[in-house]
C-alpha cells in the first residue's frame, strides 16, 4: 500500500503539466538537427504547454524521415522547419491528399540559399561578388568549391550549376563535403585564418549568423531553369540562381481537426529570418543549448512572439509578456 | 536561497561568491518559474534534491564555474594548442594525403581492362587457387556490371593505401613490444584506447586538427582504427614461440638480428596474418564510418541512402560492401591458409 501511494506522488511531481491542461491533450512535433529548427521546436513546445497545456513530446528527425512518417504513419502531428525545396514531390502529394495542412512560414522572408565567400575577401576583391569574377580569378577563392554532400537536395541543384557554368574548366576544383559538419568546419577554419573560402551554404543557420559572409551573385533568378536543375538527370542545365526557399510549418489534417486553437497559433508563428539568425549568433557565443536560445529568445523578444496567442494563452503566460 | 547555499556559507566562502556574477543564459527552469510569476525556490521535498552538481553549485554561489566552462575550456584549450600542433603534425602527415590521392587517380584513371585482371593477378599469386580467383573476378563484374565499379575501386584503393600503411608502421611496433616488457605495458593501454573508443569520438579532434578538405584526415582515422589487430597479434605471435626454439638459436650463435629475421618472424607469421586479416576487415568497417568526413566510396551510397531513405540505393551499396569483405576476407584467409600449410611440412 505504501508503495502504492509512492508511485502516485512520483505520478504527480512528474507531470504538473497535467494539472493545468484544459483541453488539449498529447502533441507531437519534429525537431530537425540542425541549430534554428531546435529553436523553433522548443519556442512551440514551451508556448503548448505552458500557454495551451498540451503534453508535448519532441520526435528527433530530419527532413525527408519526417515527411514519409507522417506519409506512412501520420505521425507527427507537427513538422516544423519543413524546407520545402528538399522535400520532393512526396509532400506536395501528401497536400494535394489532404493529409497535411500547411500552416504558414515559419520563416520570414524564408531561408537563404546560395554560394558564398567571406566578406573580407568580398572587400579585398570586388569582383569576386559574381560568379563571373571568381571564374576569372579561381586562385583568389582557394581554388575549390565547397559542395554539399551526396544526399542533400542542394547536391543536386549545384552538380547542376557546375556543369552549366563548367566551373571545372574554369579551374575551380569541386570538393564534395561528406557531410554537413565538415562542410560548415571548412569555412570555420578558413574565416578564422583568414583564407579564401568558396561554397554552398544556407540558412539562418550558425555559421552564417556568425560569420561575415557574401553572397555571391549567380545571375537572375529563372524559375524554370531552377526547377530543371532539381532533376539529377537534366540534359541541358542552365545558371539560375537560388530564389528564397519557404520554410513552412505543417501539421496532419487529423490534428487541426484535433487541436484547432493550437493550430491556428501554429499558423501565426513566424520567425523573421534576421532576428532568427541573430538569436543563432547569441547561441555561438555564447556556448548555449538550443534550449537555452529558445528561453532567449522567449524572453528577449516577447513582442514577437505575444500576438500568435489566444486570450487564454496569452493569459497564461502573461507574467513573461508583461516585463 | 539553492539548495547548496549551506556548503558555501559553512566554508565562509560568502564573500567570494558574491563577487562571482551571472552571466550565464537563463536556463528554461528559471524561465518556467518567472512564467509562473515566483521565484525559483530550494524545492522543499526530499525526492526533488538535485545532484550537487557543477550546475547545481553554481546556482548556489555564482562564483562557482557551470560545467558549460568546462566544455569551453576544454575547447579554447585545445584550439590554444592546435596551431603549434599543426605545425608538427601536418609535414608528418602530408604523404599520407599524396598516398592516398595518388591511389586513388591511379585506380581510377587506369582502364578497367587493366585493373581488374591486375587484381585477379594478385589475387592469384596470394592464394594460388583458381576457385577463389573465380569468385573474386565473377564478384568485380557484378560490381561493374551494376555501374558500381568506380564506388568498389575507391573504397578498395583506400582499404589498400590504409591497411599497407597499417602493416608497414603496425608490424615493428609489435616487434618492439614483443622486445621489451616496458615498452609492451606503456602500449597496450593506449591500444585498449583506440579499440574500445567509437570511432565518431576521434573523428571530432580530428576534425579540428587537420583541414577537412584533405584525404589525410579519413586516412588518420581509418589506420587509427585498423593498426590495433597488427600490433597486438605480431607483438603476440613472436611472444608464443617456443623458448626451446630460442634456445636453440642461441645455442647456435645467432645474433638477435638472425634470431629475429630467421626464427622469431617466420614462426609468428600466422598470427601476424591473422592480424593483417583483421586490420584490412577494420579499415573496411572504417572505410564507410570516414564517408562523413569526405572519403569517397561505396560509404557515400550508404549515408545518401540513410539520408534520403533511398532504400534501394542502401541496399545496393550494403550488398556492395559485402562483397568486398568477402573477397578481402577470402584472400587474406587463403594466403594464411598456405603459411599456415608450409608451417606444417
Amino acid at each position: 500500500m505504501k508503495k502504492f501511494t509512492c508511485a502516485a506522488l512520483l505520478c504527480a511531481a512528474a507531470l504538473p503539466g497535467l494539472a493545468q491542461a484544459n483541453d488539449c491533450g498529447e502533441v507531437s512535433i519534429t525537431e530537425m538537427n540542425w541549430a534554428s529548427a531546435s529553436v523553433v521546436t522548443n519556442v512551440a513546445k514551451f508556448i503548448m504547454e505552458q500557454g495551451y497545456g498540451c503534453s508535448v513530446s519532441v520526435v528527433p528527425s530530419d527532413t525527408v524521415p519526417a515527411v514519409t512518417s507522417v506519409a506512412e504513419n501520420g505521425e507527427p502531428d507537427i513538422v516544423t522547419e519543413l524546407w520545402l525545396n528538399s522535400t520532393g514531390e512526396v509532400y506536395k502529394r501528401l497536400e494535394a491528399e489532404g493529409k497535411v495542412v500547411r500552416a504558414g512560414k515559419v520563416l520570414d522572408p524564408g531561408g537563404v540559399e546560395g554560394w558564398w565567400i567571406p566578406t573580407y575577401l568580398a572587400e579585398q576583391h570586388p569582383e569576386l561578388k559574381t560568379i563571373d569574377g571568381i571564374m576569372a580569378n579561381p586562385e583568389l577563392v582557394g581554388g575549390r568549391f565547397n559542395n554539399c554532400p551526396d544526399g542533400w537536395g542542394c547536391r543536386i541543384v549545384n552538380d547542376n550549376l557546375v556543369r552549366a557554368l563548367d566551373l571545372e574548366g574554369a579551374g575551380i576544383e569541386v570538393f564534395n563535403h561528406g557531410s554537413g559538419e565538415t562542410l560548415a568546419s571548412s569555412m570555420a577554419a578558413a574565416v578564422q585564418d583568414g583564407e579564401p573560402w568558396f561554397g554552398y551554404y544556407w540558412g539562418p543557420t550558425v555559421p552564417l549568423g556568425r560569420f561575415d559572409m557574401t553572397r555571391v551573385d549567380l545571375g537572375e533568378y529563372d524559375q524554370a531553369a531552377h526547377e530543371a536543375n532539381q532533376n539529377a538527370d537534366n540534359p541541358n542545365p542552365q545558371v539560375s540562381d537560388f530564389p528564397a526557399a519557404p520554410v513552412l510549418t505543417s501539421y496532419t489534417a487529423d490534428f487541426a481537426e484535433r487541436e484547432p486553437e493550437v493550430a491556428q497559433m501554429l499558423g501565426k508563428m513566424t520567425f523573421k529570418t534576421d532576428t532568427m539568425s541573430a538569436v543563432l549568433a547569441w547561441k555561438a557565443e555564447n556556448n548555449a543549448s538550443a534550449e537555452e536560445a529558445a528561453v532567449y529568445f522567449l524572453s528577449q523578444y516577447p513582442d514577437a512572439w505575444s500576438n500568435w496567442l489566444n486570450d487564454t494563452a496569452r493569459a497564461n503566460l502573461s507574467a513573461l509578456l508583461s516585463n | 536561497m539553492a539548495t547548496y547555499d549551506f556548503v558555501f556559507s559553512a566554508l565562509g566562502l560568502e564573500d567570494w561568491c558574491s563577487e562571482g556574477k551571472s552571466s550565464a543564459p537563463m536556463s528554461m527552469a528559471q524561465l518556467l518559474a518567472k512564467a509562473k510569476g515566483e521565484q525559483a525556490d530550494a524545492p522543499t521535498s526530499v525526492w526533488d534534491l538535485p545532484f550537487p552538481s557543477m550546475d547545481a553549485l553554481h546556482e548556489a554561489c555564482p562564483a562557482f564555474p557551470q560545467s558549460r566552462e568546462l566544455t569551453k575550456g576544454l575547447e579554447e584549450g585545445f584550439l590554444d594548442i592546435k596551431d603549434s600542433l599543426s605545425v608538427v603534425l601536418d609535414p608528418i602527415t602530408q604523404p599520407l594525403s599524396w598516398f592516398l590521392d595518388g591511389t586513388l587517380y591511379a585506380m581510377l584513371t587506369a582502364p578497367w581492362w587493366i585493373i581488374i585482371p591486375a587484381l585477379l593477378a594478385v589475387v592469384f599469386l596470394v592464394s594460388r587457387s583458381w576457385k577463389l580467383v573465380t569468385f573474386v573476378a565473377i564478384s568485380i563484374v557484378l560490381l561493374a556490371f551494376i555501374d558500381h565499379y568506380e564506388y568498389a575501386m575507391q573504397t578498395l584503393s583506400i582499404i589498400f593505401v590504409c591497411a599497407f600503411l597499417c602493416v608497414l608502421l603496425g608490424v615493428p611496433i609489435g616487434i618492439a613490444m614483443s622486445r621489451s616488457d616496458v615498452l609492451q605495458r606503456m602500449t597496450i593501454p593506449v591500444l585498449d584506447m583506440l579499440q574500445t573508443l567509437p570511432p565518431f569520438v576521434y573523428l571530432i579532434p580530428l576534425i579540428f586538427l587537420f583541414s577537412v578538405t584533405e584525404s589525410k584526415l579519413y586516412g588518420i582515422a581509418i589506420i587509427l582504427y585498423a593498426i590495433v589487430p597488427v600490433i597486438r597479434l605480431t607483438n603476440l605471435g613472436i611472444r608464443l614461440v617456443d623458448k626451446d626454439v630460442i634456445e636453440a638459436a642461441d645455442a647456435f650463435g645467432m645474433t638477435p638480428r638472425q634470431k629475429l629475421f630467421k626464427v622469431q618472424i617466420p614462426l609468428a607469421l600466422p598470427n601476424i596474418m591473422a592480424g593483417v586479416n583483421q586490420t584490412i576487415m577494420m579499415s573496411l568497417a572504417m572505410v564507410v564510418i570516414a564517408s562523413l568526413v569526405s572519403a569517397p566510396g561505396l560509404g557515400v551510397l550508404v549515408l545518401r541512402g540513410i539520408r534520403n531513405l533511398e532504400l534501394g540505393v542502401g541496399l545496393v551499396s550494403g550488398l556492395g560492401i559485402v562483397i568486398l569483405a568477402v573477397i578481402l576476407d577470402r584472400v587474406t584467409k587463403a594466403s594464411l591458409d598456405r603459411i599456415n600449410a608450409a608451417h606444417k611440412q
